[in-house]
């Protein structure tokens, strides 16, 4: 299995999703604030969810961190690199538990994900899929510097707007020592 | 991190092996014929197959049991047999894939066989069963050639209607072996 490292951001740890994630993540996905991200699901699907995530690290070699708030240890988010089959290309992505909402948490954990993407995996390029209507997602790409970029139609999901993230090298100061 | 160890358990004709990148075309393919997957949760598009395989290795990390991939020991694919206990089954259960081309052998039989005998002597299961779709003569044959006895029908939360079919347990098969 690929190890799953574990950052640290100002406020934030982004470690390996396990079971005892469980019971946040199937409560988010199964509230209405899921509807932009594939839900709402019963909790039959979201554990599949949670079981794609871990098995996407070991296809891609990379995935998506349970982000734990730190000093509290509560799981807040699921955030990071995602590349499942038929993805347009690696997407920086980024699902908030419910009640972690307005605090900045995915814009940081966001953006350590990123810095792990360009400093250790050296993508040249990175997106973020939203989808419309979801404002706060939005958002977060706009506080990241993204631009929109076109749409891309999945099979499920539907139309998503593809925003495009500062390349490595318009990225000044944001490399993975300001998190050292 | 995430401390993953999944054995590699061997048969006269199989290797039992972790599932890995490689093994992805298989299951898609598996997954795209009706006729075969439908016993199995098919047909699903490729994008969908893909998040299935990347749940049945998700599976081991949750739970540190799950399906193997079986290989002759040739190395030609033959499909995944292993324990599968998503969330909303009843019970952990053995289930058994095996790929166009390489039916009529034994050798779903023979991994099952093994993985049974590790479930009951490794990872210390009491009890097996495995969940058969009414209609799929194939694997209630099955079933029933490796000894399980059909048990009740319960709703299945993602496929509906299934047979419980309950498997000997590890006192039966060490008296049947006696």
């Amino acid at each position: 299995m690929t190890p799953i490292p574990t950052i640290s951001t100002e406020r934030l740890t982004l470690r390996a999703p396990e079971q005892r994630d469980f019971p946040g993540f199937a409560a988010f996905f199964a509230s209405e604030r899921s509807k932009f991200v594939g839900g709402p699901v019963p909790a039959e699907q979201s554990w599949r969810m949670l079981a794609v995530e871990l098995g996407h690290w070991q296809l891609r070699g990379y995935g998506r961190w349970a982000v734990e708030e730190t000093a509290t240890g509560r799981f807040a988010g699921i955030i990071g690199l995602w590349n499942p089959e038929g993805w347009p290309e690696p997407e920086i992505g980024w699902d908030l538990m419910d009640g972690f909402e307005g605090k900045g948490y995915a814009t940081e954990a966001a953006r350590a994900a990123r810095d792990y993407a360009y400093d250790v995996l050296g993508w040249p390029t990175a997106i973020s899929l939203v989808a419309p209507g979801n404002d706060g997602s939005r958002r977060v790409a706009q506080r990241l510097g993204a631009t929109q970029d076109g749409l891309f139609t999945h099979e499920r999901f539907g139309t998503l707007e593809i925003w495009r993230h500062p390349a490595p090298s318009e990225l000044s100061d944001g490399g993975m020592e300001a998190y050292a | 991190m995430i401390d993953l160890q999944i054995p590699t358990l061997t048969t006269d004709r199989l290797i039992l092996r972790a599932p890995e990148a490689r093994d992805f075309e298989g299951v898609a393919t598996f997954f795209a014929d009706a006729e075969r997957s439908w016993g199995f949760g098919g047909p699903l598009s490729r994008n969908e197959a893909w998040r299935w395989f990347a749940s049945m290795i998700g599976h081991w990390v949750l739970h540190g049991y799950g399906f193997w991939m079986v290989d002759t020991r040739e190395g030609e694919p033959v499909g995944f047999v292993g324990i599968w206990s998503p969330e909303g089954w009843p019970e952990p259960e053995l289930g058994w894939v095996v790929y166009q081309g390489a039916e009529g052998k034994g050798y779903a039989r023979e991994a099952a066989e093994e993985i049974r005998r590790y479930a009951y002597a490794v990872l210390g299961f009491e009890t097996l069963s495995s969940n058969i779709i009414p209609g799929n003569a194939r694997s209630v044959a099955l079933a029933e050639r490796m000894g399980a006895q059909y048990e009740r029908s319960f709703e299945n939360v993602t496929h509906g209607t299934e047979m419980v079919y309950r498997h000997p347990g590890p006192d039966d098969l060490a008296e049947g072996a006696a």
